[in-house]
């Protein structure tokens, strides 16, 4: 741990002063205490100077003496009250945390209140009951510092008691003290001397303060709250005085606190950057100085109704040296009303491509190529329109409608908005609208629905509110990223019903991902096999039994089957889908694949347009091929 | 935009959509208000207990120091502590009800006299810091927390947590030694003590007592921020392409806010005990200097009536934060009970 707190950031700096500050603390009032005392009226309230290199106080007595003098109580003082702070604490906490749920349940509640007074009003009680003193503060320091070790040492204590081998413990008879003592307080003591560092911090400021306030250490003896009271006192003739006691706590405190502050983090990295898991709106597409848009010949015909055009779009995270590529060279385009499937493993770029195509690629991957949507390139959009189009002509529908609402806004609000943002209607039209789109989708009672928050929305309710909400400016295009894998089977096929439905009646054209080969064939028109972020496979779903590429027909032969006999094993595809950074040289399925030969293990085989239809990139599949580049 | 850009963003909510939720609003409020109860039960125990866990006794101390035995027998009959303990209680209780505090032991005021002509001066302290500390923390944190999401400039990550934390650990009485300092001694532009003039007396004070809790909170709302742009609902507003406006304030802030309010009570427990030693240090008439007078002077009555408001208003603006939590994230209703 002592590690971890030495390459925490400040955490060196922070361990440097506190051994100083220690030995201070033990040395000082050994060495100086005589001359700290030593006084001289005539050098009364002087400024520094080489004599005394902080000044003099009221009776000339030197200051930095005095300070050096001062921590033994100052810093002493809180070291006794953390003490007790951590004792009561740890037995409070750790104590509530074993009792029978109901009792706890009072227990945590009475540590909660407790901690809502603040501490040094309690201490400034506890202090008043025993009088001002030294004694009196430093027990009520510790007692008002108890409750919030308290508050941790239960929240950790819950935690551990749940454990298997406490749970053990329990069915064997230990009980009571014994079991906090010897399983649960162990358990715990790494974290709890975080907190307990932090505490010395808050109960050397508290002491101090109540110094200051006359309330602590009495003369004559002194510590540094009471050096501050005096200085202030001649605050316009000696600054230095009251400077001086209030740098020293300071640094004081800072030392205890931020030592404890890099402990943590050394112990919990994330908690405290809070960057590590953050996924990012995306950089904006880069035209790439590539050649001309390549796709499907039968598509080029009749650009007009394209819906949506992906041409050489690759996604990449820049990295130290070499960058990591997600998706390369993605070309497909998807007509006007067609229903268009993106197939592969998780992590071969499907869903990189749909964020690729609405500009949502988290940061701080670098997307290349062009995205047309209604013939309009949008790299060549300015902002404003770009919102615009991207705003209306197309929706997207995430995996998870769990958490894809926003937990502190109505549902009315959340279907409304781009509607009133994008088309500029007013709320009350924005809602009939919203309206008629969520009977659309199945919801009865949609206007009192829309008064609703969506935890109080089933799933499949909640990913219908989502697909209403996609419809609510006329999308010609819909991305639905795996819209049903987070639903129960019976409300996979009501959501894809509804979205048949919409693209019957709607003339919408869907773009549907999905690691379920079988949900694709169902549903869609066409076919997009992605490996490795490559596009392997076009074709269309009646061409499904022509397939040539070997992954695709590896899929095909996975499909769970009813007519298949029970007593059959299902097929998997051997080995595993490859790692981004650590893709294999020429085409990425060739240590999976059964047909590879040398030349697939060194070059990249381009996807090529079949005579029939559709594109493949095999060099096996691709040797009947008339070799045309598409 | 038809309602203009504010009421777009803060839309009022209606009256009718609480019936969905009555039933839950109505446990919500049905226990804050035993637990509301309770707390005020034990406040004023403690507060009548304080006077009897006093080593000594307590007539002999409000006898003052040329006391004779006489005169303390006749304060024990007048304070009534040769009752049986209950009945002492049942009288201090009923006392209270009236607003009956109590006689100071030193100036012979009336508690309640002392309390209600020094509260306004220490509830303008506190709101005032309040204010400060949240128009300050929640913007900067909400802007750090924007500019810094997924390692974006990660230097100004460094220097924001760094001085964040630094600012936050100074003590406020420490603060409000060194803003005396530079303000007051050094450049002398306000004064140092005292409530005059009213406006530029409270500047330093409010200042003391915001800049640490400001900068904690800060922190905590960059934090929470960095978490809640991270959130899926997030990734569907944007795919929405509101203008940043409606995604910071309208998605992101209630969704920030509700995880710093679970912090608010612990912030203002910090405000309150720092106005108390605050007022101390810029001389102020307020309840912190009574308080810590009393406590110096051993006036038990004051002490009693001190802590117990201040306890009070703890208890009344930690209920308040919990309802506003309540109404800004609606799933903490059935967290509860």
């Amino acid at each position: 741990m002592i590690r971890g707190l030495r390459t925490a950031p400040g955490g060196s700096i922070a361990l440097l002063a506190i051994v100083v500050l220690l030995g201070v603390m033990i040395l000082a009032p050994i060495v100086f205490s005589k001359a700290a005392a030593v006084f001289n009226v005539f050098d009364a309230n002087q400024n520094p100077s080489r004599l005394h290199l902080l000044g003099t106080d009221g009776l000339g007595r030197d200051l930095l003496l005095r300070l050096a003098v001062a921590a033994r109580l100052s810093i002493g003082l809180a070291l006794i009250a953390t003490a007790i702070s951590a004792v009561i604490g740890s037995l409070l906490g750790g104590g509530t945390a074993l009792l029978p749920p109901p009792i706890r349940a009072v227990g945590l509640r009475f540590i909660d209140t407790m901690l809502a007074f603040p501490a040094l009003l309690l201490a400034i009680f506890v202090g008043a009951i025993i009088g001002a003193g030294a004694a009196g503060a430093t027990l009520g320091v510790g007692l008002a510092g108890s409750f919030y070790i308290a508050r941790v040492a239960s929240a950790l204590a819950l935690s551990v008691a749940a454990r298997e081998y406490v749970v053990a413990a329990r069915v064997l008879g230990v009980k009571g003290l014994a079991q906090l003592t010897r399983y649960i307080l162990p358990n715990i003591a790494d974290t709890l001397v975080i907190v307990v560092t932090v505490a010395v911090s808050n109960a050397i400021v508290f002491l101090a303060a109540l110094s200051f306030l006359g309330l602590g250490v009495q003369s004559p003896q002194y510590d540094w709250g009471a050096m501050l009271t005096e200085g202030v006192q001649q605050f316009y003739v000696t600054p230095v005085a009251a400077i001086a006691p209030a740098v020293v706590i300071s640094v004081c405190a800072l030392a205890f606190g931020l030592s404890g502050e890099a402990l943590a983090r050394s112990l919990n990295p994330l908690l405290w950057t809070g960057s590590d898991s953050a996924r990012r709106p995306g950089a904006p597409v880069v035209n790439a100085s590539r050649e001309a848009p390549a796709t499907d010949k039968r598509m080029d015909s009749k650009s007009k109704d394209v819906a949506l055009r992906v041409s050489n779009l690759s996604v990449r995270i820049p990295t130290g040296g070499a960058s990591l590529d997600i998706v390369m060279d993605i070309s497909f385009s998807v007509a006007k009303g067609e229903m268009l499937g993106i197939v592969g493993e998780s992590g071969s770029g499907k869903t990189t491509v749909a964020n690729a195509i609405v500009q949502l690629v988290p940061y701080p991957a670098v997307v290349a190529g062009t995205v047309e949507l209604n013939g309009q390139d949008l790299s060549k959009l300015t902002k404003r329109d770009l919102d615009r189009l991207l705003g209306t002509s197309v929706a997207v529908i995430f995996q998870d409608p769990m958490s894809s609402l926003n937990p502190t806004l109505r549902v009315g609000v959340q279907l409304t908005e781009s509607a009133e943002v994008h088309r500029h209607i007013d709320r009350g039209e924005a809602e009939r609208v919203a309206a008629g789109h969520l009977r659309e989708v199945n919801i009865a009672a949609a206007e009192q629905q829309m008064e609703r928050y969506p935890h109080e929305f089933s799933g499949g309710m909640r990913q219908r509110v989502m697909i209403a909400m996609g419809l609510m400016n006329e999308p010609d295009l819909l991305i639905a990223d795996e819209p049903t894998t987070a639903l129960d089977v019976t409300i996979q096929a009501q959501i894809m019903e509804v979205l048949r439905q919409i693209n019957r009646d709607h003339d919408t054209a869907i773009v549907l991902i999905s690691h379920n080969l079988s949900l694709v064939s169902q549903n869609c028109d066409r076919l997009l096999v992605m490996y490795a972020g490559r596009i392997v496979e076009e074709l269309a779903i009646t061409d499904l039994a022509n397939a040539l590429h070997p992954y695709t027909r590896a899929l095909l032969a996975v499909v769970p089957d009813v007519s298949r006999p029970p007593d059959q094993p299902l097929d998997f595809i051997p080995g595993h889908a490859p790692h981004l950074a650590a893709r294999p040289a020429g085409c990425a399925f060739h240590p999976r694949c059964p047909l590879a030969e040398d030349r697939c293990r060194i070059e990249v085989p381009p996807l090529l347009t079949r005579e029939a239809g559709g594109r493949v990139a095999c060099w096996v599949a691709n040797k009947d091929l008339s070799g045309k580049s598409s | 935009m038809v309602h203009g850009p504010v009421a777009s963003i803060a839309r009022p909510r209606r009256a009718s959509s609480l019936g969905v939720s009555y039933r839950l609003w109505f446990s919500f409020v049905a226990w804050r208000l035993v637990s509301l109860f309770v707390i005020l039960l034990g406040l004023v125990i403690t507060t009548f207990m304080m006077v009897r866990l006093i080593p000594g006794d307590p007539a002999t101390i409000a006898g003052g120091v040329n006391t004779t035995p006489a005169h303390v027998a006749a304060l024990r009959k007048q304070m009534g502590l040769d009752d049986p303990l209950l009945t002492q209680f049942a009288s201090y209780a009923g006392n209270l009800v009236h607003a009956d505090l109590g006689i100071s032991f030193t100036t012979r005021q009336p508690v309640r006299q002392i309390i209600t002509e020094r509260i306004p001066s220490s509830l303008v302290l506190a709101g005032t810091s309040l204010a400060l500390v949240l128009l300050c923390a929640i913007p900067a944190g909400l802007l750090a927390g924007a500019l810094t999401r997924e390692g974006r400039h990660r230097r100004g990550e460094l220097i924001f947590t760094g001085t964040a934390s630094v600012i936050g650990s100074i003590p406020q009485f420490l603060t409000a030694t060194f803003l005396a300092f530079v303000f007051a001694v050094w450049l002398k532009l306000l004064p140092v003590a005292g409530s005059d003039p009213p406006l530029q007396s409270l500047i330093l004070p409010a200042l003391s007592i915001a800049l640490a809790p400001a900068a904690t909170l800060a922190r905590l709302v960059r934090i929470e921020a960095l978490n809640v742009l991270a959130q899926d609902y997030i990734r569907t507003a944007r795919s929405k392409r509101l203008p940043a406006r409606i995604i910071y304030l309208r998605h992101v802030l209630p969704n920030v806010l509700t995880a710093a309010l679970t912090l608010g009570g612990v912030i203002l427990a910090n405000l309150i005990g720092g106005a108390v030693i605050i007022e101390n240090v810029y001389a102020r008439n307020g309840l912190g200097t009574a308080l810590v007078n009393a406590v110096l002077v051993r006036d038990y009555p004051v002490i009693q009536g001190t802590i117990l408001i201040l306890g009070i208003v703890i208890v009344a603006v930690n209920t308040i934060v919990d309802g506003i939590l309540a109404m800004l994230d609606p799933r903490s209703l059935m967290r509860r009970g």
